[in-house]
């Protein structure tokens, strides 16, 4: 009789022996208190860099490059990110809640506070995958229900030649890469993407031959700049070209966003509008600016509140709100915030706010709690062995 | 000794003067209202940060006087106040460029000194006004500081001249329209009060031609002239002393000279006035009575303003606060509280440390009234200012320095409480150079709620994270003085694992209370903004020295390395970051604070690393 093979050896035994022991010590590694040391090592390492480099490349491309990103490159060489940092500290911190000894009643502090840190990070994740945020510029007297993008961009083709509405076509900014056809059905002309600027300004274009080029671009050529520090002086511009109407309207298109004049395209049958936008998110409300208003500290320059009077909109039905620094509005999911203001010269006062859709807003409100809890109790637990009275 | 035994007498006797301020109703010249800053407060308080502005000091030194003497001085004689060698000058570019002689050290000038050299350089002073603030070198901002000082001095100067009595007539015709005797010498403003019936006269006056005007038509004359001469101080409008018009919705208090642009004066404005004017020539003559009284039914004109309700208490309050200088006193004691410390090591420990204690104590209840006398005379949490939160980690320091010291009773705690609470209050009066600590917020930190609960805690955290590197510093010192004593190493080790776990549930719960008001105000929980990284980098420091702990990457040594290099994290959070002048938190913006910075810094990397490689070496050397 053949005694049992070393295969089955393996399975019957050793395996599973072997991947008991993998997994306690895989368990072991991934909750072990070094790798939360080393990963905080690293994660200091990041803020402080992200922190220093905000003054040469801006807290947006800062918190891009650093925090918001798997990874980043130094160099050549690759570094995790922010993302990849947090999502092992969440790993160490759940492989932690397996370890058996940590389950005793002198630990529950200790428990609780790394529970409050679960939520903490898990709140961070969704808030970093699922929220935006964007702002709404609204004159005293008129109303918007649209909110815009503060980064990305969109290019937007509305066909405005019937009377009743108007047909939006909206290519977002991942397609906007050198060579690449945009077509859709509702469009009877292909788009091929020339060039993309992050940053660019208009020049007049002067004895230079501008054969092919039409609209703006007839008279001005678009120039890439440097990006600016602050992503919101940032104008972004894209230049592209029309072919398929077979007609005269064929040729080099350029956009740049923020422009005064609106461009316009003509084919036989259609009328468009065209434009280089932050991207816009449509409420089922609107907002109506009744009144903005300042306040100083008697006979300073230093502001005292801001607040804008509006009304919400909601089938047609208005609702007067306040929104005041500190005091936002919350309403189906979105918060609106006091964000900014613009005063043009001639005393018309137009209200910045900020929109916000969150949803692992209330993760940091909880998990602040249970986190305090839980130190608290540890602190319960071992505060008296570690300040012991003198006996005199 | 003397000025020790002379400051605390002087203390128990302001602690006797204020219980009786508090029953006594009259008003103090000290405590006129004014409105300057954005806020009412006591004209003691304006005259020290003129001083200060002006002078570099909170009273003219040498010539003894207190601020709000001076003040007054300059109101009742302006001319005198022009000569008066007031301004400090310390750089001798800046006196050089005047054309003035720099005196080796005195440097004090006058304004009729200055004026010439600054009205030679008007061109010089525009272009260095087209500059940005932060495009000026120093001799540039200091140029451009002096010259918007001694036209506030100016302006100061005159600011009252519409009521001092420089008008004399002596017809009795003309003294009747004016309602005075002849030869009684009266203001501007009293004349300007009866102006209507003078003006009718005058009105005949000019038609007629000169050689037929009678003696008194050309006594009139001849003042029409001189009020209009007079009329030339109108630019002076430093002083809103008068509360406006009620029917005026801006709150912007007035100045005297502004009444007097053509404007109804209303029935508490007019009291007001007269009563000042009452005051001025009183104080003039030096008759205290006569002072006193102009001063009660300038309090009636007041009370008698029907829009806002003045709060005298808080008037009284901070004038107080003004002249008792707790901080300093309080720092007195702290030092006070050290020199005991270093007697008990050397005779009857136990007494003296004891006597130390009751010291720290001292300073500690004067630091502690201080802060709450601030909180109640701007009605808001004790921090908002960066100069409050160097006041506040002081506070916090010695406080759990006297928990340490009751609990170990040998001197660890009055040592660690004195040099500290010393050392905040030293930064603080740093601060206070800079003018009025008393300041007024920008809109998002209007927030009594947030102020109260975010600020407080961060600033709790700060305090107990410098306490923990502070006990880090001992712990190591002690290690290389008493490496044997394991029963004493380990009680101070556990002392400053306890402070590390409260700073950091402090810093921890501070920071997320900041992420919570940043979501409740700006939609967003966190913004990688630098102060609040600063603040990550605190608690992730300290988790990181926890956890080294827990996972035997760090012995006490180590860990005490540990909190002793936290300080220069907690250093930079604090002020560091607004070196950056980036980001939502750069409020608290101080040039000149980078030097501090790295020095400290550098104080810690080679305390720090040197305390913990000697004590490493003894250890060695033992075994």
């Amino acid at each position: 009789m053949e005694s049992l093979s070393y295969r089955q050896y393996l399975k019957n035994f050793a395996l599973p022996l072997e991947i008991r022991y993998m997994k306690r010590q895989l368990i072991k590694l991934l909750s072990s208190p070094k790798l939360f040391v080393y990963s905080l090592v690293w994660l200091m390492v990041l803020v402080t860099v992200g922190t220093v480099s905000q003054k040469d490349i801006g807290l947006y491309a800062s918190q891009q490059k650093y925090f918001s990103s798997y990874f980043f490159t130094f160099g050549f060489v690759p570094f995790p990110g922010g993302r990849i940092v947090l999502a092992l500290m969440l790993i160490n911190l759940i492989s932690m809640m397996f370890k058996q000894n940590l389950w005793k009643m002198k630990k529950l502090g200790v428990i609780v506070v790394h529970l409050g840190g679960i939520m903490l990070l898990v709140g961070a994740g969704l808030t970093a995958m699922f929220s935006s945020e964007g702002s709404m510029v609204i004159e005293e007297g008129s109303k918007s229900n649209t909110v815009d993008d503060y980064h990305i961009t969109e290019l937007a083709i509305i066909n405005v030649s019937n009377p009743n509405y108007d047909q939006y076509t909206i290519f977002g900014k991942p397609l906007f890469s050198s060579g690449n056809n945009l077509m859709h059905e509702n469009l009877e002309f292909d788009i091929t993407i020339l060039d993309y600027m992050d940053n660019a300004t208009l020049e007049t274009a002067e004895g230079t031959s501008k054969v092919g080029f039409k609209g703006m671009l007839s008279n001005f050529n678009l120039v890439e700049l440097d990006r600016d520090k602050d992503d919101m002086k940032n104008k972004p511009a894209i230049i592209f070209q029309v072919s398929g109407t077979f007609s005269d309207t064929d040729g080099i298109y350029g956009l740049i966003f923020g422009q005064s004049v609106p461009a316009t395209l003509t084919t036989n049958s259609n009328q468009y509008v065209m434009a280089l936008q932050k991207k816009k998110t449509y409420l089922p409300f609107a907002i109506e600016l009744e009144d903005f208003k300042k306040v100083m500290h008697p006979g300073t320059e230093v502001a005292k509140s801001y607040s804008s009077k509006i009304n919400l909109i909601e089938n047609n039905i208005p609702r007067p709100v306040l929104i005041e620094m500190n005091k936002p509005l919350r309403h189906q999911g979105y918060t609106f915030y006091q964000a900014s203001f613009i005063e043009s010269p001639n005393g018309e006062e137009t209200t910045v706010l900020a929109a916000v859709n969150n949803y692992g807003r209330l993760f940091p409100y909880i998990s602040s709690i249970v986190m305090s809890i839980g130190l608290l109790l540890h602190m319960l637990v071992s505060m008296p062995n570690l300040f012991k009275k003198k006996k005199s | 000794m003397t000025s020790l035994l002379k400051n605390i007498f002087k203390l128990c006797l302001a602690i006797i003067v204020f219980g009786s301020d508090v029953i006594a109703n009259d008003l103090r010249v000290t405590d006129i209202p004014i409105q300057e800053g954005g806020r009412i407060k006591p004209l003691d308080t304006y005259a020290r940060n003129q001083a200060l502005a002006f002078y570099g000091k909170r009273k003219i030194k040498h010539e003894n006087l207190s601020a709000i003497d001076w003040l007054l001085n300059l109101f009742t004689n302006p001319d005198k106040g022009l000569d008066q060698q007031i301004f400090n000058i310390r750089n001798p570019e800046v006196v050089n460029a005047l054309e003035l002689e720099w005196t080796n050290n005195f440097h004090k000038y006058s304004y009729n000194e200055i004026y010439p050299g600054v009205e030679n350089q008007l061109t010089l002073i525009r272009s260095i006004f087209e500059k940005k603030e932060k495009d000026r070198d120093t001799f540039e901002s200091q140029f451009a500081e002096l010259y918007q000082n001694i036209m506030k001095y100016r302006e100061i100067v005159s600011s009252l001249s519409c009521l001092l009595p420089l008008f004399t007539v002596y017809s009795p015709e003309t003294a009747e329209y004016l309602h005075i005797s002849p030869g009684q010498p009266t203001s501007y403003a009293h004349i300007m009060s009866h102006r209507s019936s003078l003006f009718d006269v005058s009105q005949g006056i000019l038609t007629k031609p000169e050689n037929e005007w009678s003696e008194t038509e050309r006594e009139i004359a001849l003042l029409l002239y001189n009020l209009q001469q007079a009329s030339a101080d109108e630019f002076a409008k430093a002083l809103k002393i008068i509360p406006p018009s009620k029917n005026d919705s801006s709150g912007l208090w007035l100045s005297p000279w502004e009444l007097f642009d053509g404007r109804e004066i209303e029935p508490h404005q007019d009291k007001m006035i007269k009563s000042l004017e009452k005051f001025l020539l009183a104080r003039f003559q030096n008759d205290i009575s006569a002072q006193n009284a102009a001063l009660s039914s300038y309090k009636t004109g007041l009370l008698s303003y029907p829009v806002e309700r003045i709060n005298f208490s808080v008037l009284k309050n901070e004038s107080w606060l003004n002249k008792a200088n707790l901080f300093t006193n309080s720092l007195v004691f702290y030092l006070l509280g050290f020199i005991f410390l270093g007697i008990s090591w050397m005779i009857r420990p136990t007494l003296f440390r004891r006597v130390a204690f009751g010291s720290i104590i001292l300073g500690f209840l004067l630091h502690t009234y201080g802060i709450i006398l601030r909180m109640i005379i701007m009605s808001r949490p004790p921090i908002s200012t960066i100069y409050e939160t160097v006041i506040f980690v002081g506070f916090v320091i010695v406080l759990f320095s006297l928990i340490i010291e009751y609990l170990r009773q040998d001197g660890l705690g009055v040592f660690l409480g004195s040099v500290s609470g010393a050392m905040l209050h030293y930064v603080g009066f740093g601060y206070a150079a800079d003018g009025d600590t008393l300041e007024m917020l920008v809109a998002v930190l209007n927030s009594n709620f947030w102020l109260a609960t975010h600020v407080t805690t961060i600033i709790l955290g700060y305090g107990t994270s410098l306490m923990a590197g502070l006990i880090g510093h001992l712990y190591l010192i002690e290690k290389i003085r008493v490496p044997k004593d394991s029963a004493r190493l380990k009680s101070i080790y556990n002392n400053m694992f306890g402070v590390t776990l409260i700073a950091l549930f402090f810093t921890l719960f501070g920071t997320i209370l900041g992420g919570i008001w940043a979501d409740q105000s700006w939609g967003r929980f966190w913004g990688w903004d630098p102060k609040e990284n600063g603040a990550l980098l605190i608690v992730l420091w300290q988790l990181m020295m926890v956890h080294m702990r827990l996972s035997g990457l760090a012995k006490p040594d180590k860990f005490a390395l540990g909190m002793v290099l936290n300080n220069i994290i907690v250093i930079m959070a604090w002020f560091g970051v607004n070196l950056l002048s980036i980001g939502l938190h750069s409020y608290g913006f101080v040039s000149g604070i980078a030097v501090n910075i790295i020095l400290f810094t550098v104080f810690e990397l080679v305390t720090g690393f040197g305390t913990y490689y000697w004590a490493r070496s003894k250890n060695r050397l033992a075994l």
